[in-house]
């Protein structure tokens, strides 16, 4: 049993050396000063909603991209599309069905350098389904912390988000756009 | 060159106008009646979806129409009406132009208030003219509900007008108005 204990110590300091050698800064965000975007296609035209509440939790450094992590928690219920009537329904049953599916999760798999920035690839956990959606972002260091912004693509469909007569794409299309911009706060 | 003496009849252009915003004010009773009776959901949307893309249509033809019309005379009113009448043509027509306006804008507003912004029949978006507002919202939609009424009222004061020139007075005001047929050289 004791040995076990000490097993589990060592593995743990050895993994918070291995990041600390790695040089992968932890981050959590200052989700005032962040936003969670996404614009989707509805009758024809665009429109935008965010989500007010959600925490990430980052590690990440330039040079140290093996040891880099992007973890977001969406609290679905927040949903905020600047009308309570469109609101209400994107949380009901044939949309998010934010009764069974409370929470989205992404969490970031690989992470590689572009030409203007990182890419990552990561599984998002959305409406009881995780699929991979690739992710470019940008990470820029500032005085106290850094800010993280980049966009994805996904289809609602994939995660089937909209059932029913929500299914047509006639009336709300099938990709999305998210668009996030993090403030990170080192964590204490 | 505007023609030095005015008309007898409407010109082929404004006959067009006439007939093709007519119809399209009639669909859109029927989607904007038939619509607020439909739950939230997916045919709601679809059926507004139209309602503003005719709407938008409308708007545009009444831009089109006005400008026509300021370069083009309508033929006179016939002889041997009352001052009254006269008048009650004139705002009756006054008003149909004010309502080929308004109400594509209050509609339009409406949607802007409500971060739903309008599509040309999924052809390209129209901007939004304010920016979300509940309170705008229900103010501009219960503006757009009453107009419409109104507007009801007129084109059956229209109409009932047109059938009383042609069946009672037997002039040719309904005539001039109708494609396909001619009028009678007044004397």
């Amino acid at each position: 049993m004791r040995n076990l204990y000490l097993a589990g110590i060592t593995a743990i300091l050895l993994s918070v050396a291995a990041a600390a050698a790695a040089g992968a800064a932890s981050y959590t965000a200052d989700t005032e000063q962040s936003r969670l975007e996404f614009v989707g296609v509805q009758a024809g035209a665009e429109f935008k909603g965010v989500f007010h509440k959600f925490t990430a939790n980052v590690d990440f450094a330039p040079d140290a991209l093996a040891g880099s992590r992007i973890d977001v928690q969406i609290d679905m219920n927040s949903v905020d599309s600047k009308d309570k009537d469109r609101d209400t329904t994107i949380r009901s049953k044939d949309i998010f069905d934010v009764a069974h599916n409370p929470t989205a999760h992404y969490v970031t798999k690989t992470i590689a350098k572009t030409a203007t920035g990182f890419s990552a690839v990561g599984s998002l956990t959305l409406h009881g389904v995780t699929k991979d959606v690739p992710i470019d972002f940008q990470f820029v260091p500032a005085a106290a912390g850094a800010k993280l912004t980049g966009s994805a693509k996904l289809n609602r469909l994939d995660f089937g988000v909209g059932q029913g007569d929500w299914k047509s794409t006639e009336n709300v299309g099938d990709a999305v756009k998210i668009n996030f911009s993090l403030v990170l706060k080192p964590k204490t | 060159m505007p023609n030095q003496n005015p008309p007898t009849r409407y010109s082929a252009v404004a006959q067009g106008f006439h007939w093709l915003i007519a119809a399209l004010i009639v669909v859109q009773f029927t989607l904007g009646w038939t619509a607020q009776f439909l739950p939230i959901g997916a045919r709601k949307l679809a059926r507004l979806d139209w309602h503003k893309s005719f709407g938008m249509t409308i708007l545009t033809l009444a831009a089109l129409r006005l400008l026509w019309r300021l370069f083009n005379r309508p033929p006179e009113l016939p002889p041997g009406m009352t001052k009254f009448e006269r008048q009650a043509a004139r705002a009756t027509h006054v008003l149909f132009y004010v309502f080929l306006f308004v109400m594509p804008l209050t509609g339009w507003m409406m949607s802007s208030a409500k971060n739903y912004s309008v599509s040309w029949f999924h052809q390209f978006t129209w901007p939004n003219l304010i920016g979300p507002n509940e309170q705008a919202f229900n103010l501009l939609k219960s503006t757009h509900d009453t107009l419409s009424w109104l507007l009801f009222a007129v084109a059956i004061l229209h109409i009932l007008a047109a059938l009383k020139h042609h069946f009672w007075n037997k002039d040719d005001v309904l005539k001039r108005m109708l494609p396909f047929t001619k009028s009678e050289k007044r004397s």
